[in-house]
């Protein structure tokens, strides 16, 4: 599978890759984008089969990324992994069809539990 | 209506020892050392500001070394391999982190800001009083978490300077 790791942290985007081989989701082919704006043009051009995107980044916000993707049909699996995990933006990330919100700092077992219905 | 206590230092101790736990000190060997109140380290600090129903700042202050070692624990390299890009993006998630924790503690809703980051000075922060503060001790260097409110307006307008 090819995932999309949206980060406009390069530390974070290496943390997300690290974690993901430590849950044992190894030989996926990874992607990645440092700012919203080069999420959805990568989720656009790249046709990944997840995102794994930040919530609060440069030119457009996790969310935004997520409604122009939906509002244009493309339907690619999308989940946040993001610092912020209040009931609103849970709720905002559903309303806008995230299937999961995974809350830093986060463990293998967190990503396990969202991510092996979509990877396992 | 929601009541929305202070955060505490132990607060902020609970939220580092979680991002200690899963970032930088997964193997439990170098933790997060809780110091008395002291001397808040100036060479490198990184900030988010929260607007809304609370306005303020989450604050981490670091020696250089300290700086350093984040760097290298959130990357997994060596302490002499790191560079100052490298500081600058890990201080910045690690502010991010801490401050998107501390702010689930405080009244909704609000927005949480991108990292801001300095070095070689410590911020200004102008009209903010102290909720509190965790002085941590890490690899024997300082670095503190702080939660700062804005007392005026002025808090809106972010409080990185000279």
């Amino acid at each position: 599978m090819k995932i999309l790791i949206a980060d406009d942290s390069r530390v974070m985007r290496q943390i997300v890759t690290r974690t993901l081989r430590q849950a044992g989701y190894e030989g996926h082919d990874l992607v990645e984008a440092s700012d919203g704006r080069e999420a959805y043009n990568t989720a656009k051009s790249e046709k990944p089969d997840l995102v794994l995107s930040d919530w609060n980044m440069p030119e457009m916000t996790g969310v935004e990324v997520l409604r122009q993707l939906r509002s244009e049909g493309v339907q690619v699996p999308f989940g946040f992994v993001t610092s912020e995990g209040t009931p609103e933006m849970r709720q905002a990330a559903e309303a806008a069809g995230a299937l999961f919100l995974i809350t830093k700092p986060f463990t293998p077992e967190s990503f396990k539990d969202a991510l092996d219905s979509i990877l396992g | 209506m929601i009541e929305y206590p202070s955060p505490t230092a132990d607060d902020l101790l609970v939220i580092a020892e979680q991002v200690w736990t899963s970032y930088l000190d997964p193997e439990g060997v170098n933790p997060l050392i809780q110091m008395p109140p002291g001397e808040t380290p100036k060479e490198v600090s990184a900030a988010v500001s929260v607007t809304g129903a609370w306005r303020g700042h989450v604050v981490i202050s670091f020696s250089a070394a300290a700086s350093r070692h984040a760097a290298a624990g959130l990357l997994g390299i060596g302490y002499d391999d790191v560079s100052t890009a490298d500081i600058t993006d890990a201080v910045g998630e690690l502010v991010n982190i801490i401050g998107g924790n501390v702010k689930s503690l405080l009244p909704e809703p609000s927005a949480l800001s991108l990292p801001h980051v300095q070095t070689g000075g410590s911020g200004h922060w102008p009209n903010v009083k102290e909720v509190c503060s965790l002085f941590g001790l890490w690899h024997n260097e300082p670095l503190t978490v702080s939660v700062l409110e804005g007392t005026s307006s002025a808090a809106e307008a972010g409080g990185v300077g000279a």
